[in-house]
């Protein structure tokens, strides 16, 4: 079923920005995912999640998220509210 | 205002009264009644100031009491609020105690400094949630209230051990509630500059620090060991924002600030023309031009889209209009924003 790498972006420390010395990345097998968060992670590429800047979250973390689908990458980017914890949690933070 | 208005006037009751035509009976009447006269008007008289006063008083404003602060624990959860902690100010959580006092600093430092009652000037409670998630690296403001993470203890310490992020978190409350910025672009850049703005100054006068005493930087007192062995000493160094011991280095002129840019690296020109103002200005950031930026944050009513221009030109206008007569400073306002080419 393939791979689901996540990356952790933003926040009041800045992970990932240009020049960052924060980053915070991760992946996990599609198949480790509950049917739930499977079913979450197909249905946002289908129609990705409403961008941050719609709402008043500020400081909050934007997810990263691609997925290889008949041999192309495909990348959506989600508000942390928004994402699995099962996502979130495959990720670690990195100093550079 | 006239208090002769009885029927017989005083000047013919006192005529009467002298007048031995009358009986000695009919003669003490008129004179008795002299005396009730001048006694009611003296009511009279007291009776109208009480109405005016009565009158003020229901005019004045109310003043409305001092905001509640309520501190919540998510036990390591990401559900919010949490369980109430009921007593923060004297819980056994170190952390619920630091949150629940410099959160009741930031309000202080608001009301006093600025006049604002709260996050939206009417009393608002201030909510912040802690021990949010596992290890959590992060502080954020979600629209009604902060939150703060523990950090892993290696890059980050608790978030919430820091006083500018807490001021940092609370101020996007204030924007919220005053210019209503967007979170992107100009608008998003001006938004994370006024929380660091905010933030250091809030800093600053808790330490009592004057501009030249001050660091600038954000977030010094999260950067955990590992952080600090590799040479970081903050988030983001105001009067620095490029330097090499920030984690998160931002452009310095707004030449470099593109569309769809990141917030907290397109807050790095305003952040740099505010702390260089400052510094050209000297005493205490919160004063001059503390004052210019909070008019120029609250004075004007809600701009989303406000662009980073627009903003600088109003805080020259702002100078002008606070302090007429200083030159100095309407100076200073101008050359730190055209440092950063704005």
């Amino acid at each position: 079923m393939g791979t689901v790498k996540v990356e952790k972006i933003g926040g009041l420390a800045g992970y990932g920005l240009p020049g960052s010395r924060l980053k915070s990345s991760g992946e996990t097998a599609t198949s480790a995912l509950s049917p739930a968060d499977q079913a979450w992670v197909e249905a946002s590429f289908q129609k990705p999640p409403r961008s941050q800047e719609a709402g008043n979250e500020r400081d909050t973390h934007r997810y990263r998220i691609t997925r290889t689908k008949d041999g192309r990458d495909q990348t959506i980017e989600v508000p942390e509210a928004q994402v699995p914890h099962a996502l979130k949690a495959c990720v670690t933070d990195k100093l550079l | 205002m006239c208090c002769m208005c009885q029927i017989v006037p005083e000047r013919v009751l006192k005529r009467l009264a002298a007048d031995r035509s009358y009986s000695e009976e009919q003669r003490k009447n008129f004179a008795d009644t002299i005396k009730i006269d001048t006694e009611l008007r003296r009511l009279r008289t007291q009776a109208a100031r009480l109405t005016r006063v009565a009158g003020l008083m229901a005019e004045a404003p109310t003043v409305a009491p001092a905001p509640a602060i309520t501190v919540y624990d998510c036990n390591h959860g990401q559900t919010l609020p949490g369980a109430q902690i009921l007593n923060p100010a004297t819980s056994t959580d170190q952390t619920a105690r630091h949150v629940f006092s410099e959160t009741k600093s930031v309000e202080a430092f608001y009301a006093q400094v600025f006049g604002r009652n709260s996050i939206d000037n009417a009393g608002m409670t201030m909510i912040s949630s802690i021990h949010y998630g596992v290890r959590y690296n992060n502080a954020f403001w979600n629209g009604s209230q902060m939150t703060y993470g523990d950090g892993d203890g290696s890059i980050f310490l608790d978030f919430s051990s820091a006083n500018d992020v807490i001021g940092h978190e609370l101020t996007h409350g204030v924007t919220q509630y005053s210019l209503q910025l967007n979170y992107t672009n100009d608008a998003g850049g001006l938004n994370e500059s006024l929380s660091d703005c905010f933030g250091s100054m809030f800093r600053q006068w808790e330490a009592n620090q004057t501009v030249k005493q001050a660091d600038w930087l954000i977030g010094k007192d999260i950067m955990g060991p590992s952080a600090r062995d590799d040479g970081y000493t903050c988030l983001r160094d105001m009067a620095d924002p490029d330097a090499k011991h920030c984690l998160s280095p931002q452009p310095t002129k707004y030449s470099q600030v593109r569309p769809g840019m990141d917030p907290h690296l397109s807050s790095g020109p305003p952040n740099l023309a505010f702390c260089t103002i400052a510094k050209a200005v000297g005493g205490n950031s919160w004063d001059q031009v503390g004052q210019v930026w909070y008019r120029s944050m609250t004075g004007f009513g809600p701009a989303p889209n406000l662009k980073m221009t627009a903003f600088a030109d109003r805080t020259r206008a702002v100078a002008a209009e606070l302090y007429p007569n200083d030159t100095a400073l309407a100076r200073a306002v101008d050359a730190g924003w055209k440092k950063v080419g704005l």
